[in-house]
Formats: structure tokens, sequence, C-alpha cells
């Protein structure tokens, strides 16, 4: 469970995160919509704690993400802005140095790795460098490094930016059995049919602030529109709609 | 620091070793790094040898054998000569450098021989090539000799002391140039030490830094559950490892070169063992903690490999310059130099190299002192891994 309450983060002059408040409950998905540069990558940059916010209170399963980062950091699996590889490690090398750093290790990492690379299908690239790999396949290793301590919560931004078809249906598929698990999953996205497609709860970002939220039928019956597209067009675009 | 912390430290360690250990750009620098000095120094002593060798034994092509039997049977009885029959056209075999020096006997030698007039020999030589008058000089030299002996025999013959014959007794005063040159190798061994310290740590404190920030890996990294510390302690660990591992390897190679020339042979004093080399590796080794700490600071600022190599580069400069300096201007130690980080060291060198190690004490308190400032640099990069700025500016 990942609970945020009036977050603030100002860089010089433009307040890129303007009091966001909302909950994301174990075992739903929720989705982080907004257009390019709304404040969804910085959100989720002070929820995985590598940023400070200047105010408000991010709880992680009971642990305060802002007090004690590293105890927030044990509970959540990541898959950041940036997520690139090491080009000289095989994606089976990259999966145990994360699993060490959280502590795993001998036969539990072994297995926990083989399972892993067989759920997002890649054990054909595991022993291969990864500096040839796809974007597909660079996602799913950065993926499955993220994921490999079983964490409570999983926070995903922009997971499936950027790639083909198939990949994109592997990492749908890892969200909803993630999900199936009882896991939290907060994941952000510019593309309306991929939120709409997965999330319980659908939390609409604009300048920094939540215009809207709510399950995708909230959102059509809050804005007058059937089409989600549209509604989404028409709550970012205008101004914070009451909710 | 905590147990757990330090476990997190040695996974970062092992990684960033195998990480280095496939990069090829990484090892070929280490290796150049390493050998450079060593092969230098080997070709230098080399150069000198075979140098010594050539002016000490002479071959002498003479054109004319015939016509000077008794001056050519002196020549072959002095050490180190060899006669030869000259070529046909002695001043084409020295403009194509077939020959260095021949020397040419006419025929009315041992006329005027005979009659005590002067009995030319001409040396054919082109004095513009450096490697001719060494062996130029050796062969005046020689004539030289037969000259004054003949002109004593002559002037006794007549009842005259030979004495008379030599208003002036000139001496030369050898400032021996070979044992400057030698005492000049020696005073490169500081520098080479420390460029194999240098390059050994650069690939490890370069990638694992700015690398880690141009490949956008850093985020995912800090996302762990590992303090800061540890991270920042397994990288300045695996930096650290390489650099020593260079020092050790150019030390000990080195030392094999120092041990398998005939130095005595060169007619330098000096010997260089083990014990240099011990000492050497004592000031040395602890240096590269603080090295790689150094580099791995400067090195977070860069956003990129390449900047950070032109930010090392510069340090490069920066770390030779007490080397540089002291080869120019050689200071007499003085005591408060070896408490000064980074030139202790270098004075240090000095003293175990010119066979005047310090005392064991001073060994471990000028390591102690650079190990400390190694840690006051990982914990400033450890301070830098936590900005936003770092983190995320790209």
């Amino acid at each position: 469970m990942i609970a945020v309450e009036n977050l603030h983060k100002r860089f010089g002059d433009v307040h890129a995160v303007d009091g966001v408040s909302f909950t994301a409950p174990d075992g739903k998905v929720t989705g982080l919509l907004g257009p390019n540069g709304a404040g969804k990558t910085t959100t989720l940059r002070m929820l995985y704690t590598l940023m400070r916010p200047d105010e408000g209170r991010i709880v992680v399963d009971e642990v305060d993400a802002v007090a004690d980062p590293e105890g927030a950091r044990k509970r959540l699996g990541v898959l950041p802005d940036q997520s690139g590889l090491y080009p000289r490690l095989t994606a089976r090398e990259h999966i145990h140095y994360f699993g060490e750093l959280q502590g795993i290790s001998g036969r539990d990492l072994a297995t926990r790795t083989a399972d892993l690379l067989k759920m997002l299908d890649m054990t054909d690239i595991a022993d291969r460098r990864s500096a040839g790999y796809s974007h597909g396949e660079r996602t799913k290793t950065a993926l499955a490094r993220a994921i490999v301590h079983n964490p409570g919560n999983v926070l995903l931004d922009e997971p499936t930016n950027g790639l083909d078809v198939m990949s994109t249906r592997a990492v749908r598929d890892i969200i909803r059995r993630l999900k199936a698990e009882g896991h939290t999953v907060l994941f952000s996205s510019h593309v309306m049919q991929e939120v709409s497609a997965l999330c319980d709860t659908i939390v609409v970002i604009a300048r920094g602030k939540i215009v809207a939220s709510g399950t995708p039928d909230d959102l059509r019956s809050l804005t007058g529109h059937q089409n989600l597209e549209d509604a989404f067009v028409a709550l970012t675009g205008l101004e914070v709609v009451e909710r | 620091m905590t147990a757990r912390t330090f476990a997190q430290a040695l996974v970062v360690f092992r990684k960033e070793l195998k990480d280095w250990s496939r990069d090829r750009r990484s090892i070929i620098s280490a290796v150049i790094g390493t050998l450079f000095g060593p092969l230098f120094i080997a070709f230098m002593f080399n150069t000198m040898a075979s140098r010594q060798r050539q002016v000490e034994e002479v071959k002498i092509p003479i054109v004319g054998i015939e016509y000077a039997p008794a001056l050519v049977d002196w020549l072959r009885q002095q050490s180190g000569v060899e006669i030869v029959e000259g070529p046909a056209d002695p001043a084409e075999a020295v403009r194509t450098r077939a020959e260095d020096v021949v020397v040419v006997i006419p025929k009315d030698f041992v006329k005027k021989f005979n009659a005590s007039k002067p009995a030319v020999v001409r040396l054919v030589a082109d004095s513009s090539s450096q490697t001719t008058r060494p062996k130029l000089q050796r062969v005046r030299g020689i004539l030289q000799r037969y000259n004054a002996e003949i002109g004593s025999l002559r002037l006794m013959a007549r009842g005259v002391s030979p004495v008379v014959a030599n208003p002036l007794g000139v001496e030369d005063v050898e400032v021996s140039s070979s044992q400057q040159r030698a005492a000049q190798i020696l005073s490169f061994i500081p520098l080479f030490i420390m460029m194999a310290a240098f390059m050994g740590a650069m690939q490890i404190a370069t990638d694992s830094t700015a690398g880690e920030r141009e490949r956008g890996s850093l985020e995912a990294l800090l996302v762990n559950p590992a303090p800061r510390a540890a991270i920042a302690t397994g990288k300045w660990l695996a930096g650290t490892a390489t650099s020593m591992g260079s020092v050790l390897i150019s030390g000990g190679l080195l030392l094999v070169i120092f041990q398998s020339i005939p130095l005595q042979d060169l007619g330098f004093r000096f010997r260089l063992g083990t014990p240099h080399l011990l000492g050497t590796l004592a000031t040395v080794l602890p240096l590269c903690t603080f090295i790689v700490a150094v580099q791995m600071y400067m090195a977070t600022f860069a956003k990129s490999f390449k900047e950070a190599q032109s930010y090392l580069s510069l340090l490069m400069i920066v770390q030779m310059l007490p080397g540089f300096l002291a080869t120019m201007y050689p200071v007499t130690s003085k005591s408060w130099m070896y408490f000064v980080p980074w030139v202790g060291q270098q004075v240090m060198l000095t003293d175990v190299l010119g066979g005047k190690p310090p005392t064991v004490w001073m060994f471990l308190v000028s390591a102690f002192l650079i190990v400390a400032l190694a840690a006051v640099a990982v914990r400033g990069t450890t301070g830098l891994l936590q900005r936003e700025k770092i983190i995320f500016g790209r």
C-alpha cells in the first residue's frame, strides 16, 4: 500500500508537483496518467525516495518514506525513468547483482532468477551480454532486476514506452500477475489505452496537480465523455475539475 | 559501517571487478599504464649498454693495411680493437652509413715514417652522425697513443727526455655522464610507479561513477536498499584493487629488469633489489587508496565517461607535478614533508630508492594519514550520491 499526502516539489520557480495526494491499495493497479511534463516522473521519484519532497507525506506499508527512505526502498520494486543496463553483464547477472544488494543469495537467488527469466520469457537471452539487447529485452531485464526481491509495492515509470507489441504484452502480463499476487502496482503513462486496459484506479495529473481520480467509469461519467480519450483531454486541458 | 553495509559493499566490489575485467578498453589502458615504465627503463638501459659496448669494442676498417704493417700490428695488440680490411670506396661507405669510421693509410706512409716526417693517416667519418662521434673519438685516441709512444721513442733515441715534449699535462676529470644518466633513470621510477597506480585506477573510477550516470543505470542502482556508503565503498575498493594490482605488476617487473641487467658492467655503482621494491610498495600501495578515492570523487561530477576522462587527465598532470619538480630541482627532504600527503610519498620514494629508507614508524604514520584522507574522499563521494542533481542530472 502506498499513500501520498499533499506532496510538493519545486525546482526554482517551477512548481513541478503541487499538492498531490492519492492512495494505491494492495492488490490493485493504480495508473498515474498525465501528459508529458505533468509531474508524473517527479512524483514517482519522490515515492521511490531518490528525490526529497519539499512538503508532504509518503507512506509505504506503514513506513514513512521521507523519514526512513531505506526502509521504504526495501518494500519497493522500481522501474525508474532511466533504467540503463550494464552492457558487459548478462540478464542473469543483472538480476543476481540487484538480488544480492537486496540481501538474497545462494539457492534462493538462483531459483528466483530462474522464475523471473521464465515469467518474462527471456531464458534465451539470459546468458547473453546486454550490449546487443533490443529495447524490449532491456526493459524486461530492468523489470526483472527491479522485482527480484518480490516487493510488496511495484512502481513503474512509463514501463511500455517505446516497446513493440510483444514486449508490451509481456509487461502487461507481469502487471496483471503482480496484481493477482496481491501486490500494489503503481505505474505512470501518458497513453490512455494503456491505463484503461490495466488500471483499477486512474489518477489524472496535469501541471503538478491531480485533476481527477477514480475508476475508468468514474472518469467517463465525471466528464460526460463516453470515450476515455476525450475524457482525458477534457480533464487535462481544463481547470481543476471538482470531484 | 555495519556488517550488512560491508556485505553490500562487497557485492558492488565483485560486480565492478567483473565488469572491468570484461572491458577491453580498460584492460588495454591498465596494461599500458603498468608496462610502460618497466619497458621504458629496460629500453633505456639497453641503449646505454649497447652504446658502451660499441665504444669499447671497436672494429676499425683500414684501407692500405699493407702500407703500415707495424702500425697495424700495434693496433691489433690493443684490447677491444679488431682490424678489418677497409672498403674500396671509404667516403661512399661512410656516407651510406655502412661504416662509421674508416682509416686510410696512404702508399707513402712507410717512406715518410722512416724519414721521421709526419706520416699521414686519414680518418674518414661523418661527424654529424650521433653514433659516430664516440667511435671516432676512440679511434683518434688510439692513434694518438701510438703517436705519443713513437714520438717518445724517437726523442729518447736522440738523447732527449720525452717529458720535454710535453709542456702541458692535460688531465681529464670525468664527471661521468653515464652515472648521471643512470641517476636520471632512477628518478623516473617514482613517476612510472605513480603512473601505474593512476592508470590502473582510472577505468573503474570513471566507469563506475560517470559511466553509471551516462548509461542511466545509477538511478536503478540507488533504488536498492543499500546505503550510499556501501555503494561508494564497493566501487572504491574495486578501483583500489586494480590500482594496487597495477603497482604490484609494474614494481615486480622493474625488479626483474634491474636484476637481469648487469649494472656493474655498465659502470653503475647502485643496485636495486628486493628491499627497494618492498619500500616502494609500502609507500605506494596505501597511496593507491587515495588516488582512487580522489579520482572517483571528481568523476562523480561528470555526466559522461568522456567528461570524466578530461577531468582526470588534468588531475594526472597535477599529480605528476611533485615528481617532475623533484627530478628538476632535487630538494633535500625536510621532516615536515613526510607528513604532507602525496608529497610525503614522493619524498619517501626518493629516500627508498636512494638506499636510505625511512623508519617503519614513518611508513605506518604516512600510510595511516593517506588512507584516512582516502576515507574522507569516499565519504565525499557518498555525499555526492545523495544529491538530486547528481542522480538525475544528465
